[in-house]
């Protein structure tokens, strides 16, 4: 079963968004990757994703993590469009600007104060609006009338997660980069100068790697010297049948596909690594739906699922160079799809250059959480 | 706060029915729900019902052998709940609907008996409107009596001979059969032939079907090949080859079949170990001799577990309530193996004859992987056979990634109607089995229900009251 594989400069370990987007980054300005995947069935974050790009809220303890966002809000477009002239995926994105529903006053209150204070320390320009019932009402006719307000932010976009992981692949694929599933890293380890990688089949070298395998960060850092805090957060989502367009705006946990169907959940539990979904959770989640958008409630639902989240402790990135040698990187984050014009492009050019800027990565070192331990 | 039952049977087909009964006579309480209005399953579809000599003899005696199953059941005791659509199961038990009414049940065990349906026939022009399963034909006339004339048969196996022969019998006229079954068939067949005569019956049966066929005069083509379908809005002619050349023929309507195989959204949906076939070239779940799959709480039996035909079914039912009586302590060893000796017995009797008839009436490649790159697999999505080989081309290394990547799968039917020919397309793409492959990850709910069903009482309760406050003003 073994499989030998002439050595890559880059080894990219895990084949979701943020490895794609590394991997598609690199290719494009001329390196040499493979891409390491698993296979049919695996924790896949991409398919537990709504689908936004989504600024608003984000970095509320992290004025870097903040502006890291905004930057890469603003780049989608270009993305996007570079992406669907170089595969013909045309990933559905849009940037309506979104809403952050609220169902009670208190929340709406709270949710505008958080927001301000975050602005209060980005330095990258993101606007927002608190809009009332009314005014909510106008902008969204078929909100429910329990609905108390919003939070709108201009900067919020939408696109289709599937199909920008198919795009990245694709891409990746097209500048030169070798895509391999079915093949899991069982065990990692340094090997002279580069890395020795064990998958379920095939031994491959590297000369550098990075570490973009999600969940599977915690148990492959620790063999290379790094830590990975990260647990799983499991989201129940549901998705209905197309039904009449009537949402062209970005909502928190809910999204109108291009083909119709919605999309909505908003859970977050402590599960552990069970992906199944649970009735009282899917209950809550369909009477939110409805609450909110009272026309759902005939609509069919076609699938309801779990899938595991990645989360840090802090909920922010965490992006690390291995010391010493420091030809392995670590990359753990939660938003794969906002980021990724991030990973594709300045991540990438960091990659390249073998150097993560101490100044500029310092706010996403996994060193802060040992501070905070204390 | 929820019922709670011993044995909860999903399926009111010979499978279900018969297990309800044996699980009765164990004293365990029963709750069985089906999706139809009455008892019967496919099979014996409307057997409640009083029919005229009539139909009783179009239909033929096997129809008539499952009155006495039914007459049994609805006397055994079980609690039989129809029109109610199970949408989730677990190990906490199921979730089901019925007119707007919703509710869980809990149950100790839970037995699938959910039968079979046709496998898919994915070729140009299948999704024009008049291109109807064999199946879809029969509901016709067991139900609505109403039958499609000059009608155009097409495919291989029992169903689509019985299907063309019942027509006959009702005096419907049979525009042609074109029998797709390979001639490379007959070789390897022959020789399961006399294992398959320890049940003469069902040779000699189907012998004098087919032989009626012929005397009928009916148009009959063998060995056909590259069929499709072509029509403006609807079908108008159905074209094929065989060894002689190429032929069309003009038809409103074309009943096309080729063979059975599990319902499997049920099963699959648990998440409990499935395994391909080689010999009925489908999914099925990897059970014991007695219908247990790889959860403890779950049971199936019947066709929903691998082809066996309604007497199978039945035998496979009662063995499967024996064993969960059993497993539930309410039948002691002694009693059990004593009461589920003869059925085993009986059961891999009946079953003698499969091997034969899997071979004989398997599906060549042709009719189960299209060779057309536009041919349409999934029908609900429109994902064609080249869309599937682009995603294979780009590395996507199973369906549920193509699903991803394709949105096949992702429709309403949930794969039920592409899941197979997805497996074996990427198979052969990929030059890996079907086991390797697999299938989709099939999620709840099991059956479309709407948000508000989720939602549940509480959000019926509140749509009650403002409907109320509408009525009011």
């Amino acid at each position: 079963m073994a499989e030998r594989h002439p050595t890559s400069d880059f080894v990219v370990i895990g084949g979701g968004i943020v490895g794609a987007s590394i991997a598609y980054g690199l290719a494009k300005s001329g390196e040499k990757v493979l891409l390491l995947d698993e296979g049919d069935v695996a924790f896949r974050a991409a398919r537990g994703n709504l689908g936004n790009v989504w600024v608003q809220g984000k970095g509320a303890t992290s004025h870097a993590y903040a502006d890291l966002t905004r930057n890469a809000a603003n780049r989608w477009g270009g993305f996007a469009a570079a992406l669907q002239e170089e595969t013909g995926i045309d990933l559905h994105f849009r940037r309506p600007g979104a809403f952050y529903i609220c169902f009670s006053e208190e929340e709406l209150e709270r949710r505008s104060g958080m927001m301000a204070s975050i602005n209060e320390h980005a330095t990258v320009r993101s606007e927002f609006e608190t809009v009332g019932p009314e005014e909510l009402r106008r902008r969204l006719p078929e909100i429910g009338p329990e609905i108390a307000g919003a939070t709108y932010c201009p900067d919020d976009g939408t696109a289709n997660p599937l199909f920008l992981l198919r795009a990245l692949i694709k891409a990746a694929a097209g500048f030169g980069a070798t895509y391999l599933p079915r093949r899991k890293v069982v065990s990692l380890c340094r090997d002279g100068e580069g890395i020795c990688i064990e998958t379920e089949a095939g031994t491959f070298h590297a000369g550098r790697v990075v570490l973009a395998a999600g969940l599977g960060n915690g148990k492959l850092a620790p063999q290379l010297g790094m830590t990975a805090p990260v647990r799983p957060v499991r989201g129940q989502i549901m998705v209905t049948e197309k039904v009449r367009k009537f949402l062209d705006f970005g909502t928190n946990f809910i999204r109108q596909t291009v083909e119709g169907g919605c999309v909505f959940g908003e859970s977050s539990e402590e599960a552990g690594f069970d992906e199944g979904t649970t009735l009282s959770v899917l209950r809550e989640t369909a009477r939110r739906a409805v609450t909110a958008f009272p026309l759902l409630r005939d609509a069919r639902v076609v699938r309801a699922w779990g899938a595991l989240r990645i989360m840090t402790p802090d909920g922010v990135p965490v992006y690390q160079q291995a010391p010493g040698a420091g030809n392995v990187f670590l990359i753990t984050v939660h938003s794969g799809v906002t980021l990724a014009p991030f990973h594709a492009g300045e991540m990438a050019v960091a990659l390249r250059q073998n150097r993560l800027d101490p100044d500029r990565y310092l706010p996403f070192s996994p060193e802060r959480f040992n501070v905070q331990a204390a | 706060m929820n019922e709670m039952v011993d044995l909860a049977i999903i399926g009111a087909g010979p499978a279900g029915m018969s297990a309800a009964c044996a699980a009765r006579a164990c004293r365990l309480s029963v709750v069985l729900l089906d999706e139809q209005p009455s008892p019967g399953g496919q099979i014996y579809r409307g057997i409640a019902e009083a029919r005229d000599d009539r139909l009783a003899a179009i239909l033929g005696k096997d129809y008539a052998a499952g009155e006495e199953i039914y007459r049994r059941f609805v006397a055994c005791g079980a609690n039989y709940r129809p029109a109610t659509t199970v949408w989730r199961i677990g190990p906490d038990g199921l979730s089901w609907i019925s007119a707007g009414r919703s509710g869980e049940l809990a149950a100790r065990r839970v037995l699938v008996a959910t039968g079979a349906m046709e496998r898919p026939f994915p070729s140009k022009g299948w999704t024009l409107p008049g291109v109807m399963t064999a199946g879809a034909g029969q509901i016709l006339l067991k139900a609505s009596r109403l039958v499609a004339d000059g009608a155009v048969f097409v495919g291989c196996g029992p169903l689509l001979y019985l299907v063309a022969h019942q027509y006959l019998n009702a005096g419907v006229t049979v525009r042609a059969i074109l029998d797709t079954a390979p001639r490379e068939n007959l070789l390897p067949a022959s020789a399961l032939l006399p294992g398959a005569l320890r049940q003469p019956h069902y040779i000699v049966k189907g012998l004098r079907m087919i032989a009626a066929l012929r005397r009928s005069g009916v148009r009959m083509h063998r060995n056909v090949r590259a069929v499709s379908f072509s029509g403006q809005d609807r079908l108008e002619a159905v074209h094929w080859r065989d060894r002689s050349g190429e032929y069309a023929l003009e038809c409103a309507e074309a009943f096309v079949h080729q063979g059975v195989i599990p319902n499997l959204n049920m099963t699959m949906s648990t998440g409990c170990r499935h395994a391909w076939d080689e010999q009925q070239l489908c999914w099925r779940p990897d059970l014991d001799a007695l219908g247990r799959s790889s959860l403890q709480w779950l049971l199936v039996a019947g066709d929903g577990g691998g082809i066996g035909g309604a007497r199978s079914a039945a035998l496979s039912g009662a063995i499967s309530a024996l064993a969960a009586a059993h497993d539930l302590g309410r039948l002691d060893f002694t009693a059990f193996e004593r009461e589920s000796a003869p059925l085993i017995a009986a059961r891999r009797r009946d079953m003698a004859v499969r091997p034969f008839l899997d071979r004989l009436y398997r599906p060549a490649q042709g009719f189960r992987i299209p060779e057309d790159e536009e041919t349409v697999i999934c029908r609900c999505e429109e994902v064609t056979c080249g869309d599937v080989a682009r995603a294979v081309g780009e590395g996507c290394p199973g369906p549920n990634q193509l699903k991803s990547f394709t949105r096949a799968g992702m429709g309403p039917c949930q794969g039920r109607l592409c899941g197979h020919t997805v497996t074996e397309t990427m198979a052969l793409l990929s030059g890996r089995t079907p086991q390797e492959v697999g299938y989709y990850r099939i999620r709840t709910p099991i059956k479309p229900v709407t948000v508000g069903d989720i939602a549940g009482r509480i959000e019926n309760a509140e749509q009650g009251a403002q409907h109320e406050q509408a009525a009011a003003d």
